[in-house]
């Protein structure tokens, strides 16, 4: 079914993917997630396949939300294996404008199918036919992101443990930084704030894409979250749970002195449980 | 213009013998995909998912770390990829940017079980392969 919804309206995993729909619950339930529109897959590989009214029609559906935009996949097959695919469906900051969302939507469904991402499908068993729906948002230039959990990982602790670190969250994803960690009480005192290492940001570049920029020596070991922030995510904590269940893996943002949600998965494993 | 040309698919051995009605056909599968230099497009040993012809721009052909030839506009790889589903038998690496049209399994084999005349042609130019391996 080649169709595409903005984010609000977005149910069916099994045509946007558990990625699409997660945020599109997260808006129906008033978290902060940035605006987007959500592409089928069957949509995404007709633009793949150059098709001109289809990607006429994803152009006429991204516009209002101007650029910069980034382009996140969202996997479209069994229940619950799209966290399963991390690392291996491709997520595109950065991508300039509408202009530019062709070859970035070719990329994304190239990505579904690689000969490494074959591989892994045929490691866990999965011998479908790949599909990856996508997310279209608005692109954020964050004063600084990253991961939180609602519950300590490590120890099973009841406490909210974060890690943040300076511009896009990817820094932390990828493990380019060592971020500041820090644990909070579910009422949002903090119990322990650790200041990283910091020493590169990833931003956007004006022309697309992104770069790796060294940070600036006085923030490298700088913290990147006062209290007051601490008390916001520790909400941002609280609301997920209320909306998804107990145990989250959130990723964050502050962009603009605003606190938003980018993506928001369960942890399949606590410690100490 | 989507798919890949028609003309340049008649070069490739496992089409040979398909009529121009059946190379159309398979041409409109094709995807196109583009590779930086230096980007690694297949790799030895790992599962295959997808055949490749060149548009434009070189690429490197490596086998057990050893290079063997170059590739360039109008060459392919990866033909039997679409039907057997094995692993590479080498690597392929880009030396400038490359264009590439692609074919993955999936779009292929739906094309060939609801075809029988073309299926049975298939057939014919893999048995050519391996009476010609079998004299060299």
């Amino acid at each position: 079914m080649r169709v595409l919804l903005p984010l609000t309206e977005v149910s069916d995993t099994s045509v946007f993917g558990s990625k699409a729909v997660g945020l599109g619950q997260a808006v129906r339930d008033g978290l902060p997630v940035p605006p987007g529109v959500a592409l089928s897959g069957a949509l995404v590989e007709a633009v793949a396949s150059d098709d001109g009214d289809a990607l006429a029609l994803v152009a006429a559906a991204v516009g209002p939300l101007g650029g910069p935009l980034a382009v996140r996949s969202s996997a479209v097959d069994e229940d619950g294996a799209e966290a399963s695919f991390a690392g291996q469906h491709l997520t595109l900051l950065n991508v300039p404008s509408a202009a530019e969302l062709g070859t970035a939507l070719r990329e994304i469904w190239w990505s579904a199918n690689s000969d490494s991402a074959i591989t892994y499908r045929k490691r866990v068993g999965l011998f479908t036919r790949p599909s990856v729906a996508v997310v279209v948002q608005a692109l954020l230039d964050p004063e600084c992101a990253g991961v939180m959990f609602t519950r300590n990982p490590v120890t099973g602790a009841d406490e909210r443990m974060i890690e943040a670190s300076w511009g896009l969250g990817e820094a932390v994803v990828a493990g380019l930084v060592i971020p500041d960690s820090y644990r909070v009480r579910r009422d949002g005192q903090v119990l322990e704030r650790r200041a990283g290492l910091k020493r590169v940001a990833i931003r956007s570049l004006a022309a697309g894409g992104t770069v790796e920029e060294d940070v600036a020596a006085e923030l490298v070991e700088k913290l990147c979250l006062d209290d007051a922030r601490l008390v916001e995510l520790s909400g941002l904590a609280r609301r997920c749970e209320e909306v998804y269940g107990l145990d989250r893996d959130v990723e964050w943002a502050f962009a603009d002195s605003t606190l938003y949600l980018l993506q928001c998965r369960g942890v399949t494993r606590v410690g100490g449980s | 213009m989507p798919g890949a040309p028609v003309d340049a698919l008649r070069t490739v051995p496992l089409f040979a013998n398909l009529d121009d009605e059946e190379l159309a056909q398979v041409a409109l599968l094709f995807k196109t995909r583009r590779f930086p230099a230096g980007e690694t497009i297949v790799k030895e040993g790992t599962d295959a998912a997808a055949f490749f012809l060149i548009e434009s721009g070189e690429a490197a052909v490596s086998v057990r770390g050893s290079e063997r030839r170059s590739l360039g506009p109008g060459d392919h790889f990866g033909e039997i990829a679409l039907i057997d589903e094995g692993v590479r038998s080498a690597t392929i690496t880009a030396t400038t940017d490359l264009a590439c049209y692609g074919l993955t399994l999936w779009e292929f084999r739906p094309l060939v079980v609801e075809n029988g005349e073309v299926g049975w042609k298939l057939l014919q130019s893999v048995a050519l392969k391996l009476r010609n391996a079998e004299l060299s």
